[in-house]
């Protein structure tokens, strides 16, 4: 029970703010009609008593102007018997019989009570009624010469009116009186304004609060009803009698009419709490209304739909809904930048990579049954050439310059930024009669184009790759790795170039990840080898030692060329480990030969790369104990593209302990003379295209020996290489080329065959010089 | 000054009535209210003891005029058995009456230049007034000894040779409050030095 009570208070609380304003507003006017009540009750109260009071008053007076009229009236027509001659020659003459006569006939003239006379000498001749008070109490104040007065006799007080007799000295009084019984103060009473009754007692006969009352004071009888007494004094013609005139005024009667006035009093303060209650409501409902809709407005907002209010007025709610509008405005428009940063690229404003897929995926599910969808991958050529020469500033001015131009120019296009060199061009809608490859080259053309970099004219262009749906595939994600097949394929063709999508290329794909994990198993378990190809001196004419050169045999697949899996492990950096492990074991085996036979090892460009090629190099050589000068380092201009400065820094430091260093495939690439002069090589290696076209008519030859002239000049060594002839050897040998390579003498042999080498050499040492 | 050469007269005087009539003194008599304020118009009658009969007269009229609607004078003393004129001075006519016990009488209305008379056997005191003119008042105070008079401005009476012995001075005023208005005292008249003054309670 207790538990249901608890439970059920919270619910007394107000559960809406329209319902607590009103009720607030209610209590509230109640409160102070409350107060205003019982000031106008207690003023109305005190009003009437005042009111009362005035009235008790007001009659006292009227009674006592009446008591003082009617015994002036007494008095009058006692008057008129006291002057008679006749009558007073009767008083002077002590004739009583004729004046009690005379006292009868006044009495039923003046309608009186009584009629007396009372003499100078004490005497009293009354008009037979005995109704008169002692003489001895009343001669006093008539002597005193009073004139009217209340007397009392009889039990009863009655007023009096005493006349002079004058014959002509003053021989006694002609007294009057009416008696003032019940009857006759009620009827007194009734004169008055106010009902109330109306009595004549004696000060002695009063109550003490009464008697203890001011003269004229209104007084309200303790413990009884709510009386409200007015006592007066009237005047006496007795000795010993205090008259007083009591008014009595029924207080409950005095406000009995001013009780209609709280009704309606009453009234008018519950109609106006029906008002304000119905007022309250809807003062309330003004207020909440807008409220409410704000409420509605803000979780429409909440739900993402147009939550705008409508603004009404100018006040506060209106100002509300005004910036209640703004801030819906604001967050849409926050919003709208919070998503345009997250799917646009911030250096080049064009859509990013999530916002691509997305339009792709918009254009592919759109795609009318006949239309194409071309997706192109697009990487600048040599971006990081830029990068590194001119500085990331010019780089993003490229990358900006790119954009825009792509904006202007491929208008029907959608373009994004991958991040990087990379962009992506999507054109839709292209119909099967379009020629695609001259779509292709129009978008080559866009940036094969000279671009200004701050004063520097830079050669820019791309390679593309290129997928084309429904074709290459129907989903954004198929096309876009077709795509990035094509543009890898482009890019290994060569700059500026843009390759299609064919299936063979996804099948490319696919062999070089089986290839890649493939050469993972094969570092971790040691599965290559080292063949050696004899490097032949033809000056000495001897044997100057082998190059080594890698050999994988595959499990399933048989031997793999290196020209297959070192552009893998180049990509992939596999080559560090590689090349690593090819150093030393280069280096192991070559320390068991004789000791004038050096070794040749390539080291790719991304070993310089990586840090740390020098200190392999040096731990290669301590843990095999090699001598430094037996080991010759193949290296191609590549090396050179990438941080010149650091290339070289390690090709001194290795210099100086004493490794050679030969530049390989010289003459084809960039075939730049001023590597030659930026680095001290100690042998230049002829590249085998000049070696085989020896044979044939034409100038070969003199390319050869331009080449050794040079070499000479420089003085560094030379060798040719893929010297398969005699004639070439011939040539080669008078051109002045010191050093030959290539199958004429042998074809790459395993380690072992070295060893046999080495024993037949033992065996016929001229043998080979000769031949 | 006068006082002074009044008072020698009445000194030149007194041998000369000694002379004439051996057992008689000069009386004054006095009287005040209770405040001490002279009472004006109050009679003074000595009752000596050895008084001679014969008939009293006194020396101012015995009449009693109506003038201006007034009865002038006011207070009229006079001997028992006198008669006395109410002459009527006034345009308008007047009544005398009188229900006192010495003398009750009534003379009906009487015009101007009218004189009527009445006699006053008794002794006592008579209120005189008027059946048209409530207001008019007068009184005859009629004295058996010829040792009376009213008193003076200064309440003072002053009566010549009045004989020595006992005596009773009665003091009557309309207004004293008293039985009778009047007031009695026994004093003894002897030698010299018979100034009275007596005290009397005025309504």
């Amino acid at each position: 029970m207790k538990d249901i009570l608890l439970d059920r208070l919270p619910s007394l609380r107000f559960g809406t703010l329209r319902l607590r304003i009103a009720v607030l507003f209610t209590i509230l006017f109640a409160l102070v009609m409350s107060v205003v009540l019982v000031l106008v009750s207690q003023s109305i109260e005190r009003f009437g008593e005042r009111a009362a009071s005035g009235d008790l008053g007001a009659n006292a007076k009227v009674v006592d102007e009446i008591l003082d009229l009617r015994a002036q009236q007494m008095r009058t027509s006692a008057e008129v018997l006291s002057r008679d001659f006749g009558f007073r020659e009767a008083v002077a003459t002590g004739d009583s019989a004729t004046i009690a006569s005379a006292l009868r006939s006044l009495r039923a003239r003046a309608k009186s009570g009584s009629a007396f006379v009372v003499g100078l000498d004490g005497s009293m001749v009354d008009d037979g009624s005995g109704r008169h008070p002692p003489v001895d109490s009343i001669w006093g104040p008539l002597d005193d010469g009073n004139q009217k007065g209340l007397m009392r006799f009889g039990g009863e007080f009655a007023l009096a009116a005493a006349s002079p007799i004058e014959v002509p000295d003053l021989v006694g009084w002609l007294v009057v009186t009416q008696p003032l019984g019940a009857r006759e103060m009620d009827r007194l009473a009734k004169l008055g304004a106010v009902d109330m009754q109306a009595r004549v007692a004696a000060q002695s006969d009063l109550p003490d609060w009464a008697a203890a009352s001011a003269d004229g004071e209104v007084v309200e009888a303790p413990g009884q009803d709510d009386g409200l007494y007015h006592v007066s004094r009237l005047p006496a013609l007795q000795d010993g009698i205090e008259p007083r005139l009591v008014l009595q005024h029924s207080l409950t009667e005095a406000l009995a009419q001013y009780s209609s006035l709280r009704y309606l009093l009453a009234a008018v303060i519950a109609a106006g709490l029906a008002l304000v209650i119905a007022l309250g409501f809807r003062i309330a409902g003004t207020i909440t209304r807008p409220l409410n809709r704000l409420d509605i407005a803000v979780r429409k907002f909440a739900r993402g739909e147009d939550a705008t209010l409508a603004v009404e007025g100018e006040d506060e709610i209106g100002r509300l809904a005004t910036n209640f509008n703004g801030m819906v405005q604001a967050i849409a428009e926050r919003e709208r930048e919070i998503i345009h940063v997250g799917l646009h690229d911030g250096l080049t404003g064009l859509p990013n990579r999530k916002l691509f897929v997305q339009q792709l995926d918009e254009a592919l599910s759109l795609r009318q049954d006949e239309d194409r969808i071309l997706v192109a991958y697009v990487d600048l050529d040599d971006f990081k050439v830029v990068n590194d020469t001119l500085g990331h500033p010019a780089g993003d001015a490229l990358l900006r310059e790119t954009a825009s131009h792509l904006r202007k120019h491929l208008p029907q296009a959608k373009v994004a930024r991958f991040g990087g060199d990379e962009f992506a061009v999507l054109i839709k809608g292209i119909d099967p009669g379009r020629n695609l490859t001259a779509l292709a080259d129009e978008i080559q053309a866009c940036f094969a184009r000279p671009v200004d970099l701050g004063g520097h004219q830079a050669d820019s262009s791309a390679s593309i790759g290129i997928a084309v749906a429904p074709g290459d595939g129907e989903d954004g994600i198929t096309l876009m790795k077709h795509a990035d097949l094509a543009l890898y394929r482009a890019k290994r063709d060569g700059k500026a170039n843009h390759h299609f999508f064919e299936p063979s290329l996804d099948e490319q794909a696919r062999r070089r990840r089986e290839m890649e994990l493939d050469l993972r198993l094969a570092i971790r378990d040691g599965g290559f080898e080292l063949y050696f190809q004899p490097l032949y001196d033809l000056r000495a004419d001897r044997l100057q030692g082998f190059e080594a050169l890698i050999r994988w045999p595959h499990p399933t697949k048989g031997m793999i060329s290196p020209g297959e899996f070192i552009p893998l492990a180049e990509e992939t950096g596999l080559i560090l480990p590689i090349g690593e492990w090819v150093l030393r074991e280069a280096c192991r085996i070559a320390r068991a030969w004789p000791d004038n036979l050096s070794v040749a090892v390539n080291i790719s460009p991304k070993q310089f790369l990586a840090p740390g090629l020098a200190t392999t190099i040096m731990q290669a050589l301590s843990t095999t104990g090699l001598s430094p000068e037996r080991l010759e380092l193949e290296i191609t201009e590549s090396v050179f593209i990438a941080n010149v400065e650091k290339t070289l820094g390690t090709l001194h430091s290795l210099r100086d302990v004493g490794v050679r260093i030969a530049l390989d495939d010289f003459g084809t690439g960039y075939s730049s003379l001023s590597y030659l002069r930026s680095f001290p090589f100690d042998k230049v290696k002829i590249d085998r295209s000049f070696v085989q076209d020896l044979a044939q008519e034409g100038n070969a030859h003199a390319v050869i020996r331009a080449i050794t002239t040079l070499a000479e000049a420089l003085g560094m060594d030379t060798l040719a290489e893929g010297v398969e002839l005699p004639e070439q050897m011939e040539i080669l040998r008078r051109e002045g080329c010191q050093y030959i390579q290539g199958f004429l003498l042998s074809e790459p042999i395993p380690s072992a065959g070295v060893d046999e080498l080495f024993d037949q050499m033992a065996a016929q040492p001229k043998q080979r010089a000769t031949g | 000054m006068i006082r002074t050469i009044s008072l020698l007269c009445l000194l030149v005087a007194i041998p000369l009535t000694a002379a004439w009539a051996a057992a008689s003194v000069p009386v004054r008599v006095q009287v005040v209210d209770a405040k001490g304020v002279p009472v004006r118009d109050a009679v003074v009658e000595i009752d000596a003891a050895g008084s001679e009969g014969g008939r009293i007269t006194f020396p101012w009229r015995m009449a009693m005029a109506q003038r201006n609607e007034e009865f002038v004078p006011g207070t009229l003393v006079v001997a028992r058995g006198s008669t006395v004129a109410f002459p009527n001075l006034d345009k308008v006519r007047h009544s005398v009456y009188s229900f006192s016990k010495p003398a009750r009488f009534e003379i009906d209305l009487f015009g101007r230049d009218q004189t009527r008379t009445q006699k006053f056997p008794i002794a006592g005191a008579v209120a005189l007034g008027c059946n048209i003119h409530d207001d008019m008042r007068g009184y005859i105070r009629v004295v058996d000894t010829p040792y009376a008079g009213k008193t003076d401005n200064n309440g003072m009476l002053s009566l010549d040779a009045v004989p020595n012995g006992s005596a009773t001075i009665t003091v009557w005023h309309p207004r004293l409050r008293a039985p009778g208005n009047e007031m009695r005292r026994t004093v003894t008249i002897s030698g010299n030095s018979n100034r009275h003054r007596l005290a009397v309670n005025l309504r």
